[in-house]
């Protein structure tokens, strides 16, 4: 087990690294970030004096050494916009997103999942059908217009809970529905499926026919035996709901990750895209690990050595 | 990377709600669309972080209402004592709120500053013509600048006063990030795209504002910040698009303010790069095509004022004698014709337009793209996001007409002339050896009226030659609560220590 989590992890670090460059050389070929920064009165010479003074002037090899170097011992430079180390500004907005981000996690797993149980067990009656409309929308609706819907119903309207900000629970309620709205209509979707095949599997007739109480068959040998498919998936979810909430937090002026990330984007603040990324790929490679390291509690058969 | 680690545990603490402000006091919450990037008011070039730092930092004076005019901050005169030098006598008794007394050598140590390389400030065009500051004692400075400028260099740009004691003391980094100014709000505190709050400053030379905290709350989603308006979360609220007006003008609680923008929309021909904009007939005719009262009305909804000249009546150097283009579609085709285009075969022009950058440019541009169709022009709008935009702006590579947006807060012709006309700007992709020559003159002229003669001239020389299709200012929409009393500015500055409420 220990050699498997070393193996892993180094596979992690190369991960990590590749990311690094990938990300390193399509910003650096998207030009440089100069002409953006300077005000759009700056002559040739000032905006090169910038230039020069960021470093943007050098061969893209001498950026990159200098970038590895200091990267290497988790200094990503300053950010160009904001003059603050830009690692330290995508940590300062982690908490928020990962507040948020569990949050519509809750709310995918606790929906999702049992939406799609009792979907699974009452095909084609009304509670399969209301359950799966729900999830047509929330698969087909775009992230952005549900926000504004719902803040325009809850917060305009009926004034249960505040319209934008971070603040106490409250705050967290609409943007938490909004974010886990897409991934709860998949994992729903995911569950029904899965749950429809290990039904009709013929080890759950045995399990019927020798008795067992109905709790018995569906949720300890028909769910368990579904979860796998639903387990990889909600691993993904949740990477994305980390890594993807930037238009929830736009739209509820969030202040996370996902915003400084459009921010800098749009403004090509370099080191800050970096950061970002890193922390983005960071988050998936141990999720990946996670949900590895569930196949084998939920299935005994699955070992690592 | 301990650093980082530290900071993403503060913020974790952060998460928790801060201390409410005291009920009693008066509280005026303003949303704009972006946070301020930086607290440092010598790092950043962008209004919505001015309008922040100004509560904080002040300069030797605002720009006051009207061009020319300016309101006498932490300067209480000024005078010209040679063509190249201009004297400023400070304010006295002014301290900033650590306690440092304010005095000459923090001005000349924010000019030097900003002009240090080794900071790398995007303010450098600010001071490029400041050569040097004296401060002969305390109390006085004087700039002197390269060459004569009409517009006291001091006052020109946003050029606000920093302490040099706290600077040289805490180091860019920290000062930065924790503003002491002379200004009539101190920091209570910065929870970046969160909030920042500001209460009075009781030690400020100006008395005591009428609100007792300011808190900029950021919303970039429109559609948001009117729903956070309407329930009563912010008091203010900037860029309004249109379509929001009658919710906001029917509530109960809310209005709009609007005021005329210093901000105009122009569409400019590339006459550097070769092709049939380079023809002076071509350019006139594609004037007389397009219809700016029809793109106002119908794009803008009403909420624009066309202009005719790229000086337009709010900005020192407007002379209303200076004639336009009016839609005329029949002198359009006869020009085309004239240029050896009849019916417009043989032209196919690309109009570039940047998205989202300035309220309803990339619609303006279609609307333009249309309206030249139905005078025989085939014409292709180019749709571009903002940085490769800007980015091919600088190398002049947008060709042949390009859509651009420009606001002036000095509002003085120098600014729109120097900047957008003359062949060393640039962003000016055009080249008149008379306009260069002119436009320096009347940067250098002291006097009002030999001054404000050359401005008419260059007006009617730009007109006659047609290097832009001159458009429209916009009206700059903004919506409060019904108990704040405030009127907005054509620069975009929003000040809190003008506003009350009821």
């Amino acid at each position: 087990m220990s050699a498997y989590l070393v193996r892993r992890a180094l596979g992690a670090l190369w991960a990590l690294i590749g990311v690094a460059i990938v990300v390193f050389l399509i910003l650096h070929m998207t030009g440089d970030p100069a002409s953006v920064m300077m005000p759009p009165e700056a002559t040739k010479a000032e905006i090169e004096a910038f230039r020069h003074e960021q470093g943007f002037d050098r061969p893209l090899i001498v950026q990159f050494a200098s970038f590895a170097v200091a990267a290497a011992q988790g200094d990503l430079g300053l950010s160009l916009r904001h003059q603050e180390p830009a690692m330290a500004l995508a940590l300062q907005r982690l908490p928020a997103t990962a507040l948020l981000a569990s949050s519509a996690f809750l709310i995918v797993v606790l929906v999702g999942v049992p939406a799609g149980i009792l979907s699974a067990l009452r095909p084609r009656t009304w509670v399969d059908y209301v359950a799966r409309v729900i999830a047509l929308i929330g698969q087909s609706a775009p992230t952005y217009w549900i926000g504004l819907m719902l803040i325009l119903f809850f917060a305009v309207r009926l004034g249960w809970f505040p319209a934008s900000g971070i603040g106490d629970w409250h705050n967290l309620i609409l943007p938490a529905a909004t974010l886990g709205f897409f991934s709860t209509a998949k994992i729903m979707r995911l569950t029904r499926a899965a749950m429809l095949e290990v039904l009709a599997a013929d080890y759950l007739r045995t399990a019927r026919a020798k008795g067992l109480t109905f709790p018995r068959v569906t949720l300890w040998h028909g769910l368990r035996n579904a979860l796998l498919p639903i387990v990889t998936q909600l691993g993904v979810e949740l990477g994305t709901l980390l890594s993807g909430a930037i238009i929830t937090e736009t739209v509820f002026a969030w202040p996370g990750v996902g915003r400084l990330a459009v921010q800098a984007v749009f403004e090509r603040d370099f080191p800050v895209v970096e950061a970002v990324v890193l922390i983005a790929a960071t988050t998936f490679v141990l999720l990946n690990l996670v949900v590895d390291l569930l196949y084998a509690v939920l299935d005994p058969r699955i070992r690592y050595a | 990377m301990k650093r980082a680690f530290v900071s993403f545990l503060g913020a974790l603490l952060a998460l928790s709600p801060a201390a409410p402000l005291r009920a009693a006091d008066t509280t005026v919450t303003i949303s704009q669309g972006v946070d301020a990037d930086t607290l440092n008011p010598l790092a950043t070039t962008i209004t919505p972080t001015f309008n922040v730092v100004q509560h904080v930092y002040e300069r030797l004076a605002d720009f006051g209402n009207g061009p020319g005019n300016y309101e006498p901050r932490l300067a209480v005169s000024w005078k010209r004592i040679n063509p190249t030098t201009e004297e400023y006598k400070l304010r006295r008794n002014v301290t900033f709120s650590n306690g440092d007394p304010f005095t000459s050598a923090d001005v000349r140590y924010t000019v030097d500053w900003i002009k240090n390389p080794a900071n790398a400030s995007k303010q450098t065009p600010y001071v490029r013509d400041i050569d040097r500051v004296e401060t002969p004692d305390p109390y006085t400075v004087r700039f002197v600048s390269k060459t004569p400028t009409a517009i006291p260099p001091g006052l020109q740009n946003p050029l606000f006063i920093v302490d040099a004691k706290y600077f040289q003391a805490r180091g860019n980094a920290y000062a930065g990030e924790h503003p002491v100014g002379t200004g009539p709000y101190v920091l209570r505190e910065w929870k970046r795209d969160d909030q920042t709050v500001f209460d009075a400053n009781p030690k400020w030379w100006g008395g005591k504002p009428k609100i007792d905290h300011v808190v900029f709350k950021p919303i970039p989603e429109a559609g948001a910040r009117v729903a956070a308006l309407r329930t009563g979360a912010t008091d203010l609220i900037t860029n309004v698009p249109p379509q929001y007006q009658i919710q906001l003008v029917g509530g109960t609680n809310t209005k709009l303010e609007s005021t005329r923008s210093l901000r105009q929309l122009f569409i400019a021909f590339n006459t550097l790069q070769p092709g049939p904009q380079q023809n002076k007939l071509v350019r006139q005719a594609i004037n007389y095509a397009v219809d700016v009262p029809a793109i106002v009305k119908n794009v803008l909804g009403g909420r624009g004022y066309e202009i005719t000249s790229p000086i337009p009546p709010n900005y020192f150097g407007y002379d209303a004698a200076v004639p336009g283009y009016k839609h005329d579609l029949a002198k359009a085709k006869a020009l085309l014709a004239k240029a050896g285009y009849a019916d417009g075969k043989g032209i196919s022009l690309v109009l570039n337009a940047p998205i989202g950058r300035y309220n309803r440019d990339r619609e303006i541009a279609e609307a333009i793209a249309g309206q030249l169709q139905a005078a025989g022009i085939q014409t292709t709008v180019r749709p571009q996001e903002w940085v490769s935009y800007s980015d091919q702006l600088n190398r002049r590579a947008l060709t042949p007409m390009y859509e651009l947006g420009w606001n002036q807060p000095s509002a003085d012709a120098d600014g729109v002339i120097t900047a957008l006309f003359t062949s060393s700007a640039p962003l000016s992709c055009y080249g008149n050896p008379e306009i260069d020559k002119l436009a320096d003159q009347a940067r250098g002229e002291l006097d009002v009226a030999k001054r404000k003669a050359l401005y008419k001239q260059i007006a009617t020389i730009l007109h006659d030659d047609a290097p832009w299709i001159v458009m429209f200012q916009y009206e700059d929409l903004y919506a409060t609560s019904k108990r704040l009393r405030w009127h907005p500015r054509g620069d975009e500055w929003i000040r809190a220590y003008e506003m009350s409420v009821t």
